[in-house]
Formats: structure tokens, sequence, C-alpha cells
């Protein structure tokens, strides 16, 4: 589903992101990037979204070669993902159900069933009641769970999330996971870039990165 | 095709949306357009009324043919087969002139009869009057002169005198007028989309987080910049409107004091307001501006963003 083959990014000569990294993301898996600031997680998980591009390498993700990818088919590939930031990045001057119809609306839905999908998202992440809140009227974990019923209302096959818990109290993150794990547990491939150990717990599989570089990706058990 | 028109309908609906978030600003620039297009539009308004005038004034030019004094009578009337062979082809009226009529009307015009008596002999030579018709345009000014010149090698011929300057003024001024009127539209087009350029990137500069989040949720290029395109020809249109509005207003007024000047002159002439068909294109050439402004915008403030 994912796949890095000896990806290295380098902004300067000194500011080197990531340095040969390879590792397989099979479908369906929920994987954990782990790894202080500046690791590069952040950098990894826009490489899959096509925000940034490889200096040198492969990015492979659904068969298709990102650095190698059109301009004009980037939208196409960022359809089939749900991207979550760590600042959500709501549109402030819309309702919560506006920002969570806009993925569907960009790619030319019917508002009537954008509107369904969009409300049938909110209900997913607990938050249907708060379908005409403005974004600011809602907490951050709220505000986080818009930002998950808007990456998930696409039904993409990937989710990409980066450091969602950031900025949430412990009862604010762990729905924030549990919410990302239902996702999981019904197919959906997921990737959670985090450096909140307690998460990481439970974790299946981590990939833990230092300084660019890979330092673990196998299972946990695994080997490196 | 569905989705095609529903991106579109999105578009219009989303520069709607803008446009009713900032009335006072859309407002201002419609105004601020709407002056720029006013001034092309009252030209465009007045030549249009003033064409058909020009194309009905008399305007044909009339060529003089004077013979030498001592050109017998008989050999002046046997010219005329010549004449008409020369200026074979062209719609013409040809007189003669007799000398003893010249003077008649000598006498009878300048009101000096008296002053004509004592000269004793008649001093003025037999003569033909030519009047050509279908002559209006500057070429045709051109073909005059060169009848003139054939007329002016035959034999007996003292002096030809064209007088088709009023086709070469009135063609000379119409050409002026539309130039000129050609030169105040290109310059005025361009604060046109000058304004409607720093509109769109003012809106863009708002926008921005709108515009980054819609890409990195699968937004294509052409779904961010359609409803810029839209408010900037919506602007045009709207601005154009205005201004359309406007010049039919000035007509009011302007056509009282032309009523009491076109009096003295026997004259009811009256500026109309532009046909339909002119209309619709003023306001699609207005919303055409708009357009051109928005995308010429959207490309250079967009791709700094990207």
């Amino acid at each position: 589903m994912i796949e890095f083959q000896s990806v290295s990014k380098h902004y300067s000569a000194d500011a080197i992101a990531l340095s040969e990294v390879s590792l397989h993301i099979a479908k369906g898996e929920l994987v954990y990037l782990a790894g202080p600031s500046g690791a590069g997680k952040s950098t990894l998980m826009k490489m899959v979204a096509a925000i940034e591009r490889p200096t040198s390498g492969r990015v492979i993700v659904s068969g298709h070669d990102v650095g190698r990818l059109k301009k004009a088919g980037v939208p196409f590939l960022r359809r089939n993902l749900g991207l979550i930031f760590q600042h959500q990045r709501l549109l402030n001057d819309r309702h919560i159900l506006a920002n969570v119809m806009l993925p569907l609306i960009v790619t030319g839905a019917p508002k009537a069933q954008a509107e369904q999908r969009a409300r049938a998202a909110l209900e997913k992440v607990g938050l249907s009641e708060r379908a005409k809140a403005l974004p600011l009227e809602l907490s951050g974990g709220e505000q986080q769970r818009v930002a998950i019923a808007r990456a998930i209302v696409n039904r993409p096959q990937i989710i990409l999330a980066d450091e969602p818990t950031a900025n949430l109290d412990r009862a604010a993150a762990d729905r924030v996971i549990d919410a990302l794990h239902a996702f999981h547990a019904v197919g959906v491939t997921v990737v959670i870039s985090t450096h909140d150990e307690q998460i990481l717990d439970s974790a299946a599989r981590v990939i833990r990165l230092e300084h660019g570089h890979l330092v673990h990706a196998a299972p946990v058990g695994g080997a490196a | 095709m569905n989705i095609w028109f529903r991106q579109h309908r999105f578009a219009l609906g989303a520069a709607l949306g803008h446009l009713r978030k900032a009335p006072g600003s859309f407002l201002f620039n419609v105004v601020v357009v709407a002056v720029a297009l006013a001034l092309p539009f009252a030209g465009v308004t007045l030549l249009d009324n003033v064409k058909p005038m020009a194309e009905q004034l008399s305007v044909d030019p009339e060529i003089s043919l004077f013979l030498k004094a001592d050109t017998g009578r008989a050999e002046a009337e046997a010219l005329a087969p010549q004449l008409r062979q020369i200026l074979h082809g062209s719609r013409a009226k040809v007189d003669f002139v007799p000398r003893e009529q010249a003077l008649a009307n000598l006498k009878e015009s300048s009101g000096l009869s008296d002053v004509i008596e004592t000269l004793g002999d008649n001093p003025l030579p037999d003569s033909y009057v030519m009047k050509l018709e279908g002559f209006a345009s500057g070429a045709d000014a051109a073909r005059v002169d060169g009848i003139a010149e054939q007329l002016r090698a035959l034999p007996g011929v003292d002096t030809v005198q064209v007088d088709s300057a009023w086709v070469k003024r009135l063609a000379a001024l119409l050409g002026v007028l539309r130039l000129a009127l050609l030169l105040l539209a290109v310059t005025l087009g361009v604060v046109v989309i000058a304004v409607v350029f720093n509109t769109i990137r003012l809106q863009v500069l708002t926008q921005k987080d709108e515009i980054a989040v819609s890409k990195l949720l699968g937004a294509t290029d052409n779904f961010i910049h359609r409803p810029f395109y839209y408010t900037g020809a919506l602007l045009g249109l709207c601005a154009g409107a205005v201004a359309l509005g406007a010049v039919a207003l000035a007509l009011r007024p302007l056509n009282a004091a032309i009523a009491e000047f076109a009096r003295l002159y026997a004259s009811d002439f009256q500026l109309a307001a532009l046909p339909l068909l002119g209309v619709v294109a003023l306001l699609a050439i207005s919303a055409a501006l708009g357009l051109v402004g928005a995308m010429l915008s959207v490309q250079r403030h967009l791709a700094r963003l990207h």
C-alpha cells in the first residue's frame, strides 16, 4: 500500500529531513510513526500525500510513484487519502458540517449527497449534534474529531494523522485514537505520527525515526 | 457533464458567497470599474449616433474644369464626350457652364453687378462642373484626385479644381475619432483589468487558508481557480451594466441641450441609446475584461501561494 525505497529528502546540504529510508506498510495496517521533533515524521507523511517530493528514492502509494506523479494527478491521489493535521486546519468561517462536506464538494459530489455523508461522518466521531457549530465554538478534542470526520468522509484507503493528539488532554487524545482505531478495524490503512509514548504502548507496529534515519520499522517484538 | 455543471454551479455560488460577505468592497470596485468603462461606452454611443448622420451628409465631391480663355465654344462643347469617357464607371452629373452664364451667376451671387459691368469684356472662361456621386471614403478621395489629373491633361484645359475636401475631412475626422476611441478603450480596458487584478489578489490572500486546505483535500487547480474567475467576470458584468446605465441616464440632459442646438439648424437630431445587440456586446466585453483580470491575477498569485 505504502512503500519507501531508499528515500532521502534534503532541503539543503545541512538540512536533511530523511536519509535512505526504506519501509513498507501493508494494506489495512495500523502503524505508528514515532520519534522526537525533527526526526522526519512529518516529512515522511507529507511525501505520502505528495506535499513533498523525495530528493532521491521512490515513494509508492497504492501502486503510484508519488515522486513522478504529474501535478494534475496529485489531487486524485489525495482524494484516496484522509489527512489529519496537528492543528486541524478547519475553516473557521463556516460550520463544521460545511468543513466535513468539503472533500466531497471538491470531487463534484452532489450537495445533498455530500451533506448526508458528512452528517454520517460526524455521527461516527460523536459530533452529529454540533453540525451547525463553528469550529471555534468547539474544544480542541472536538475540533480534532471534526478533522477526523473530514478525513474519513471520502472513504479513503489510507488515513494519515500527523500528531493528532499533540495539543489534547489525555481523555480527548484517547477518544481521537479510539476513533482512528475504529477506522482501522474496518480495513482502512492508518498511519499515525506521535511522540506520545503512552499511546505507543498499545501499538502493534511502530516505525521509529531519529534525525531522518529509520531506527525501527518492524512490528513490536520484531527485528529493526 | 453533471460533475462539470455542479462544479461550475459551486464556483458561481462560492463567488456570490464571497461577494455577499463583503458587499461594500464589491460595490466600490464596481463603481471604479464602471467609471473606467463609462467613457468608452459614451464614445461608442456617440459614434453609433453620429455614423448614420455622417452618412447622410452631402459630401459628394465636385470638380470644376475651367477652359483657357481663347478656347472656342465648339471646341469647348466637343470636350463633353471626353469628359464622360474619363468619368466612365463613375456616377456623375456633368454640366457645361458657358462664360455668359458664369458671369450672370457671379452678378447674381456676389451682389457686385455694377462693379462687374465696368469690366467691359467678360473675363470668365467656359467651364464644366462635374458632381460625382457615391464618393464618400478616403479611398474614393484618391480616385477623385486621379480623375482630376486626367482632366488636366485634356487639350484647352486651363485649371481643374477639386472640391473633395469634405470627403477627406469627414473621413479623416471619423478615422481620428475611431482611433481615439480605440486608444481610450484600450487604455481604460487596461485600467479595468488592473482593478480586477488587484481585487482578485486581495481575495486570494484572504482565502489562502481555504485554498491550501482545499488542495490538501484533493481540489484541482480548476476547482480553486473557478470562483475567482466568476468573481472577475461578475465584477466586469456589473460594472458594464452600471456604466451603460450611467450613459443612458446622461443622454437625457444631453438630448435636452442638443435639441436646442439642433433647432437652430432645423434638425431634430437626438442621441439614442445603443441597440440591444450593442448593449449585449458591451456587457460581454466588460465581463471578458473582468475575466482576463481575474485569470492574470489567479495565475500570478496562486502560483506564489503554491
